[in-house]
């Protein structure tokens, strides 16, 4: 009697999962938001929720957005099983590399990459790459233009193609202001450990570093602690970060993750599938990239004639007179 | 890199051994609760899960009673209770530590970003309320030494102290005694007429508070009241190489976590003359290094014994 009674609740259950899997409300475009790592960064992933949230508000009626974390592991299969239950999948962070051989296994279900781009066009793949480098010119020339020790430094997360995109640009900008200006470089080797950052950080400050820009997700939030506790200044990323602290955090490097999902999802839905297959590149002739200087009211150090400079700097960069250095 | 000079030397070194002494005291304080357990038998490798619980605990109280005192204190009552759950599972059902520990690791990720995200949102705790860093009057006046050694937060000094402390208590003290026995001959203990399993009960308690102090050392003490996900980052892995290459001895335990937070401070110092996936190796490295050393070195000792041992028998 108990096996049947035990068997009989395993086959409810069995059942119930099912029931839940089914593919949700059949009238609604189901559009699944996967990040490679976990929301709370307050920049990069973070952004793209707020896209998402924007979705769901402004097209309550046609959209039910949905979230996976990958927590930094099976980005293939959590892709996978978002496209599974999906009509538009979005995969936020330049890890998920395999999305190559799985998007053509689901011709049905349009995918976006945000943040690189596949080798070769994939037709229902839409690859969104922001143009870093533009942003991190224009936050490397103000952090030369305010530091006094002709120092400047950058905690990056980790040593890779993406981060050093930023690096670059961070470095051309601030030689632009002044080319005999020494940029120190530290590597957080992780996302999420703000000791580690700070020691980072700390380590820049005594190399003279002054005004120290952070690329380094959750590790960053290190970057402005020690910045509070040495008195020097930070520059913040992705997200407009000025709310943090905005004694020492004078701007940041936006790019607007948030904003262009939301545009791309919108073109989609309108029917317009003209992306698919291409390679978008959101920069700062487009907008989606640029200098944030916080909230009104919130306290500013940078004196507005710097401000203004960087505005004729950022039309220069759009126009393409000046071109900025890339790692892609 | 900036050209070589005496200064420059001697400011790079003392910013190197402060942030040795910075990074060394989370992966010591866990490693001396580590040790307990070692001692008493139970290998220990949910260390790592216990700090990020004791941080979280520890950031969030402070966050609402706006008291670090009463953080680190919550972190500590909090480390008694996940010492009670780890040995009623170990010690009690006798289940695998191993895999316990590994559970104890993967709950706490989960359980800390649950309630982080539940009740902070998903920017994780900032701005509660931390402990200070503390000049010391007099070594704030020398040079070299005022860099190194003060301005640290509390925990650092306190670490001194409880290694002293935690010495005493293992090798001085009769509970100390019966807990090393607990671990190398249970039953020797029993016919004694203690209950083994009483002191493992014991020192897996003292494990869970002192890597609670860990965890609150790492978001009121070394960081400004903050906690975000995964922040614990295997300190807990590092602490248990170190009880093991530190055979459990209290001084020798936090030489290692010294050794370790140097290695790592000099790694970050190095970045600019070599690339940082290397540097970063650089502590791991080394934990392999020393513990091969430690291996051999005890073989060898034990041999050397047992030919003198032959010696003496054979004169006879």
């Amino acid at each position: 009697m108990k096996k049947i009674i035990a068997l009989l609740l395993v086959l409810v259950l069995t059942l119930g999962c099912f029931a839940a899997c089914k593919k949700g409300d059949s009238d609604k475009t189901v559009v699944t938001i996967v990040v490679a790592g976990q929301f709370g960064d307050r920049s990069f992933y973070d952004q793209s929720k707020l896209g998402g949230e924007r979705l769901a508000k402004d097209f309550a009626d046609q959209v039910e957005v949905k979230y996976i974390e990958c927590n930094n592991e099976g980005w293939t299969m959590q892709m996978k099983n978002a496209a599974d239950k999906s009509n538009i999948v979005i995969c936020v962070g330049y890890e998920f590399e395999e999305i190559e051989k799985v998007a053509p296994d689901y011709p049905d279900v349009n995918f976006i990459w945000i943040d690189n781009a596949t080798y070769e066009p994939i037709k229902n793949l839409l690859n969104i790459t922001y143009a870093q480098n533009e942003g991190s010119f224009l936050a490397g020339y103000i952090a030369a233009a305010m530091s006094k020790t002709g120092t400047v430094g950058a905690v990056g997360g980790a040593d890779d193609i993406t981060i050093n995109d930023f690096i670059v640009g961070y470095k051309q900008g601030a030689e632009y202001y002044d080319p005999s200006i020494k940029v120190e470089i530290n590597y957080a080797n992780s996302w999420d450990d703000p000791a580690k950052g700070k020691d980072c950080a700390n380590v820049l400050h005594d190399r003279g570093a002054d005004v120290i820009f952070q690329v380094a997700s959750k590790a960053g939030d290190g970057v402005f602690e020690a910045a509070q506790e040495g008195g020097f200044y930070a520059i913040g990323v992705d997200s407009d970060q000025k709310y943090i602290n905005d004694d020492v955090i004078i701007c940041s490097m936006q790019k607007e993750v948030g904003k262009s999902i939301y545009d791309a999802v919108k073109k989609l839905l309108s029917g317009d599938k003209s992306q698919l297959g291409t390679t978008w590149v959101a920069d700062m002739s487009n907008g989606y990239i640029g200098i944030g200087y916080g909230e009104a009211g919130a306290k500013q150090q940078i004196p507005d004639d710097i401000k203004a400079k960087v505005d004729e700097l950022a039309a220069k960069i759009a126009s393409g007179e000046i071109k900025v250095n890339t790692t892609r | 890199m900036n050209e070589f000079t005496w200064t420059n030397f001697a400011k790079i070194a003392s910013s190197t051994l402060s942030q040795m002494l910075g990074t060394a005291t989370p992966v010591a304080l866990a490693a001396l609760g580590g040790l307990m357990t070692e001692h008493a038998g139970i290998m220990n490798i949910g260390m790592d899960g216990m700090i990020l619980m004791g941080a979280f605990v520890a950031a969030a109280v402070s966050y609402y009673l706006a008291s670090a005192a009463l953080g680190i204190l919550a972190a500590m009552v909090f480390g008694i209770v996940i010492g009670l759950f780890f040995a009623l599972f170990t010690v009690k059902l006798r289940s695998d530590e191993f895999i316990i520990g590994c559970a104890l690791n993967t709950f706490a990720m989960g359980i800390t970003a649950y309630l982080s995200r539940s009740l902070f949102g998903s920017d994780g705790i900032r701005g509660a309320a931390y402990l200070h860093n503390i000049h010391i009057p007099l070594i704030k006046d020398i040079p070299f030494l005022d860099n190194v050694i003060s301005g640290h937060s509390l925990f650092v000094y306190l670490t001194w102290v409880l290694v002293i402390l935690m010495w005493l208590f293992v090798y001085r003290t009769p509970t100390g005694f019966w807990i090393r026995a607990s671990g190398e001959s249970p039953e020797t203990l029993r016919t004694a007429g203690k209950d083994p399993e009483k002191m493992k009960w014991v020192a897996s308690i003292l494990c869970g508070v002192f890597c609670g102090l860990a965890g609150a050392h790492l978001s009121l003490g070394k960081l400004n009241g903050t906690f975000v996900e995964g922040m614990s980052d295997s300190r807990g892995y590092i602490a248990f190489a170190c009880v093991i290459f530190g055979a459990a001895h209290p001084g020798k335990v936090y030489l290692a976590a010294l050794m370790f937070g140097f290695f790592s401070a000099l790694g970050l110092q190095l970045q600019g003359i070599i690339s940082s996936d290397l540097t970063e190796a650089i502590p791991y490295v080394i934990t392999i290094i020393m513990m091969v050393y430690v291996v051999v070195s005890g073989q060898r000792r034990r041999e050397h014994l047992a030919k003198q041992q032959l010696k003496k028998l054979e004169l006879k």
